[in-house]
């Protein structure tokens, strides 16, 4: 016989109350989990998608909020948008590569889907994009789509077939290869039809650029100021408010299901207060065949612990479970990529488990710190004298 | 006659600390000696339970002093006083008192489990199941090792309760009203079982309303009003 085997025995005793009580902890550990995997998937796949800009900064209207900033590094639509006629006074000066994006929605096959129009060859060969399946655009005004490799596979699309945007019917001449970035659920059209498409004609939504020399960023800003009334961010400037916004996010979530974590851990001492006067006399016994306090002190703990170790254990499978079902889910309804990194393929994060797991440890242990001072605490004969 | 194993000097037991005080104790002294057979008699309500608590380490006394073995366990700190009743004294209670969810077996291993270290024998897991398995054959229950207290008779337990009591060898073994719960033909079978513990050099301590019982006692200790005197 040994202390583990004699704390085992009292837990499994009362199989509803430990599996209720289990319950409480592990939920509250799921949401925690499912939150903290969600915040670090978005954390990721925003930076990931940043980097697939292949941009050094972005130009932007000058009153962007920051919403906006978020759908620029995600490759959604934005709501503010520029003159097309800024674009060419950016587009010649010197040392500047610039390309123009217009972003917009639409349904295609009856899901919304972000439809952005471009500059076909000025794009391609800023983007570095190759091809997986059929051709890319042969000139500016041609009347079709290239549509991204994840795209084509969700909504069941092959090369030659048609789609309809807005009433009006596109042939998919291509298919990009993957790039794992936002791409890869994107329809593009050459601008000029886009334009007339969403009758956005003279409007674009914001400018990616690349510089001939990094350490001059700050003459091609003020060169770019001058001659439009923009805001120019760097990638990492972006990337950096955006983490900002994401991290804010992801405190309050993380509170929330602190919450919910604390109301678990007030079920841990409800169950564990409840064992000790319901188990008084056995504290007794305990005692009276020469258990010290510090004993008793240890059976209460370990029980503790132990609802907080396999609550812990409990709570990251339901939370993992949750967080690709929610990204996944998220990622269907809202043709949103966001939180594509929460999926089985991003793999699972190692961090989030070891932490998720002492946390829900050190919550129970300090949850069973009172009752197993109660506990403890008890004399031997008031304790045997229990009726 | 042996030294005394067992000796209180003026002990005394003062319940509650509001206005209401029951005196349960007023200057107990006695002497029991190593090897003896002794039981308390004493209707109930009279202090026979708190003086067992007392000499048993359970408790301590308002006043006076208990002494086992020569040491005054009335000064030792709680921790002491658990490795002495760990090491020294096997309780046996009127209720049996055996941890429901573990197998007669387990109990008395768990007994074990706090007398490590004691010299009188040897630690490590399979010492303990071999002795624990003995001690269930000294009582005559080899075969119910493994059933868990509510698949035995009252008679059963109480023996398992002994059996526990011997877990680490005490010199002393303290029982209270170990028949009182039990038939007749159990408590036949029981007594049986101390008398022979007894036999083997263990000094018994049995409280009692059972006037059969301490006929056969060496000494019987008659309690009233918390006063002690010896029939």
């Amino acid at each position: 016989m040994n202390t583990i085997k004699l704390v085992c025995r009292n837990l499994f005793r009362r199989k509803g109350r430990f599996v209720f009580t289990l319950l409480g902890i592990s939920i509250g550990m799921a949401s925690f989990v499912a939150l903290l995997s969600l915040g670090g998937s978005m954390r990721g796949e925003v930076t990931r998608q940043a980097q697939a800009m292949g941009a050094n900064f972005m130009i932007m209207p000058e009153d962007i909020c920051v919403f906006n900033l978020i759908a620029i590094v995600t490759g959604e639509t934005i709501s503010e948008s520029l003159p097309h006629e800024i674009f060419e006074r950016i587009e010649v000066l010197d040392g500047i590569t610039v390309i123009p994006h217009l972003t917009q929605k639409a349904a295609v096959k009856d899901v919304p889907s972000v439809i952005v129009g471009i500059l076909p060859e000025e794009t391609r060969s800023f983007r570095e994009w190759e091809m997986e399946e059929g051709e890319y655009f042969a000139y500016q005004d041609e009347n079709a789509v290239v549509i991204g490799s994840d795209f084509a596979e969700r909504r069941g699309l092959n090369v030659g077939d048609e789609v309809t945007i807005r009433n009006e019917q596109f042939t998919v001449k291509g298919m990009l290869a993957p790039n794992h970035s936002n791409d890869d659920m994107t329809v593009f059209l050459p601008l000029s039809v886009a334009q007339r498409l969403f009758e956005k004609e003279g409007v674009i939504s914001y400018m990616s650029a690349k510089v001939d020399d990094m350490a001059k960023m700050e003459q091609y800003e003020a060169a770019i100021v001058a001659v439009a009334n923009v805001q120019v961010a760097t990638d990492e400037q972006l990337l950096g408010s955006v983490l900002a916004i994401l991290g804010s996010v992801n405190i309050t979530l993380q509170l929330v299901a602190a919450v919910a974590l604390i109301a678990a851990a007030f079920g841990i001492i409800n169950t564990m207060m409840t064992a000790v006067y319901e188990r008084r006399r056995e504290i007794g016994i305990l005692r009276a065949i020469g258990g010290k306090r510090r004993d008793v002190f240890r059976v209460f703990m370990l029980e503790s612990g132990l609802y907080g170790l396999f609550g812990g254990i409990a709570g990251v499978i339901i939370g993992l479970s949750a967080a690709v079902f929610a990204g996944e889910f998220i990622s269907q309804i809202g043709a949103n990529d966001l939180l594509k990194g929460a999926s089985p393929q991003a793999g699972v994060d190692v961090s989030v488990i070891v932490t998720a797991v002492l946390f829900s440890l050190t919550v129970s242990i300090g949850a069973g710190l009172y009752p197993a001072w109660k506990a403890a605490k008890l004399t031997p004969v008031e304790a045997i004298s229990y009726e | 006659m042996n030294k005394s194993i067992i000796k209180t000097e003026n002990l005394e037991k003062i319940y509650g600390k509001s206005k209401v005080k029951t005196h349960a104790l007023k200057g107990v002294n006695m002497e029991i000696p190593q090897g003896s057979f002794s039981c308390i008699i004493g209707t109930s309500g009279h202090g026979k339970s708190t003086l067992m608590h007392l000499i048993g380490g359970l408790d301590k006394p308002t006043a006076g002093k208990v002494f086992i073995d020569d040491v005054n366990i009335s000064d030792l700190s709680d921790n002491k006083l658990s490795c002495l009743r760990a090491k020294k004294i096997g309780f046996v209670f009127q209720f049996f008192n055996l941890l429901q969810n573990l197998t007669a077996l387990e109990n008395i291993q768990t007994a074990m489990m706090f007398g490590r270290g004691s010299p009188r024998r040897q630690s490590g897991f399979a010492h303990e199941r071999q002795r624990a398995l003995e001690l269930l054959e000294l009582v005559g229950l080899s075969d119910k090792a493994n059933a868990k207290p509510n698949e035995m008779s009252g008679g059963q337990q109480q023996r398992v309760s002994i059996a526990r009591a011997l877990a680490n060898d005490p010199d002393i073994l303290l029982m209270d009203e170990p028949t009182g719960n039990l038939d007749s033909k159990s408590e036949k079978e029981v007594l049986e079982h101390i008398f022979k513990i007894h036999k083997t050099g263990k000094t018994v301590v049995i409280v009692t309303h059972n006037k059969e019982l301490a006929a056969q006692a060496e000494m019987v200790f008659e309690i009233k009003d918390g006063t002690l005197s010896i029939t």
